[in-house]
């Protein structure tokens, strides 16, 4: 099963450059339309519009598994003798991630400035500190936040799981929930601003995969044996949640458009997380397709993760000015981009790996 | 044995994982407080051993105490053999 992680890992990118592309998708969709269209269509529910969604949805399990895959991380750093994990390790954790951040967060702010953007200094720091350079980086600060609690949830993780799991599990749907209450028939504005209101970047919108992996790597044969006796239950959720979570969001977005074009996890987001990381880890045994490709990709997640989204943007941008009738196509559009954004950051990590830079490759893509 | 085998894992952590063929690493340095690996690495050092040494690592024997360092791993693959 611990190999299994690694593909998990790669599949999880693919799901993330996925994620991005339908984003991408939809703005060329609504707000980039006038550059294609009449301005009477209506895009919304077209064959592509679904198409879209089905590919945002398949793909929210990706941000959970990367950090279940980083909580098993922790127990595995703790190992079977230490009552917790080392701040040695923790430091050193959190120094391969916040370098490599750093950098592109200072290239993605140097493009920005170049372009006229300029937020000054305050806005420069609140966007360093809350991943604000690109859509994708909230995700650091985030996992940096879980990494400094990891010592203090060990000790729960290894002692008291299921308290862990509930405790956590219910502060994340606690989260969740600010999200519902239109859905409840609440009318209150106070009520329904809290919707969104929590950001992505803070630690409890995502604490209970983190937990789940450390305690997953505590109780390893318990966890096994669970997974053995609800595989079947865990995939056929999985597909069963496709649907169910597609007409979730619509629901919700009728009530928030257009706030909500931004995605965030709700309950049964986390629900279809749970059967997608349980069915890959619980079928370990299963072959899946294209093994090495997806073990490589694995190997390489954060520098795809932190390179792949400005480079999408960046050509959907060219599209937008040069070649404005792609954009009404998926079917070429997502293509592109999505081939644009595995290519170009592989790419570069194979230039950096093969060049004389090669002993900075770590400081870039972590 | 354990000599050699730490010297093959040596050679894919220094490659492969740090991609830094002049690294400063001893076979007895601690991998995960010098940060030298990460959860991924972690991962792939047990792909690599599966697939390279043809040895497959039980999920319960991957703890930190044998993959502390090239050494550690090294003497645990060879009471694997």
């Amino acid at each position: 099963m611990t190999r299994r992680l690694l593909y998990l890992s790669g599949l999880a990118i693919l799901a993330v450059i996925l994620f991005h592309a339908a984003g991408i998708g939809f703005v060329a969709m609504f707000a980039w339309s006038h550059r294609y269209a009449p301005a009477t269509a209506d895009p919304g529910g077209s064959a592509s519009y679904w198409a879209l969604r089905g590919m945002e949805q398949v793909s929210v399990f990706s941000i959970p598994a990367f950090m279940f895959v980083s909580g098993y991380f922790t127990a595995f750093a703790t190992g079977r003798s230490r009552h917790t994990l080392g701040w040695d390790a923790v430091g050193a954790r959190i120094k391969y991630l916040l370098i490599p951040y750093t950098v592109w967060t200072l290239a993605l702010f140097a493009f920005a400035f170049i372009q006229g953007r300029r937020p000054g200094l305050d806005g420069y720091l609140v966007m360093y500190l809350t991943g604000g350079a690109s859509p994708a980086y909230y995700y650091v600060p985030l996992l940096i936040q879980l990494y400094l609690l990891a010592p203090f949830l060990i000790p729960v993780a290894r002692n008291r799981p299921l308290l862990l799991l509930v405790v956590t599990g219910l502060i994340q749907i606690a989260v969740q929930l600010t999200y519902y209450p239109a859905l409840l028939g609440a009318t209150d504005p106070a009520l329904l601003t809290l919707a969104g209101a929590i950001p992505k970047w803070l630690f409890i919108t995502r604490i209970f995969w983190f937990c789940a992996g450390m305690t997953a790597g505590f109780h390893l044969s318990g966890f096994k044996s669970l997974l053995s006796r609800y595989k079947w239950v865990l995939a056929s959720g999985a597909l069963l949640l496709i649907p169910l979570g597609m007409i979730e969001w619509e629901i919700l977005a009728a009530q928030h458009w257009p706030e909500w074009l931004a995605h965030h996890e709700t309950f049964l987001d986390t629900l279809y997380s749970i059967g997608v990381i349980g069915s890959v880890l619980a079928f370990s045994d299963a072959r899946l397709p294209l093994p090495g490709f997806m073990e490589d990709l694995g190997g390489k997640t954060y520098g795809i993760y932190l390179i792949h989204l400005p480079v999408m943007e960046s050509t959907a941008r060219a599209v937008y000015h040069f070649a404005p009738a792609l954009l009404g196509y998926q079917l070429v559009l997502q293509p592109l981009v999505i081939a644009v954004g595995l290519a170009v950051p592989l790419g570069l990590m194979a230039l950096v790996s093969r060049s004389p830079a090669s002993r900075y490759y770590r400081y870039l893509f972590g | 044995m354990t000599t050699e085998t730490a010297s093959v894992l040596m050679d894919y952590i220094k490659n492969d994982l740090v991609r830094d063929r002049k690294a400063a690493i001893s076979p007895d340095d601690d991998l995960l407080a010098n940060g030298t690996i990460d959860s991924l690495g972690i991962l792939q050092l047990v792909a690599f051993v599966d697939e390279r040494l043809n040895l497959r690592i039980p999920d319960e024997d991957v703890t930190y105490e044998n993959f502390r360092s090239a050494n550690a791993l090294a003497t645990y693959l060879d009471s694997l053999k």
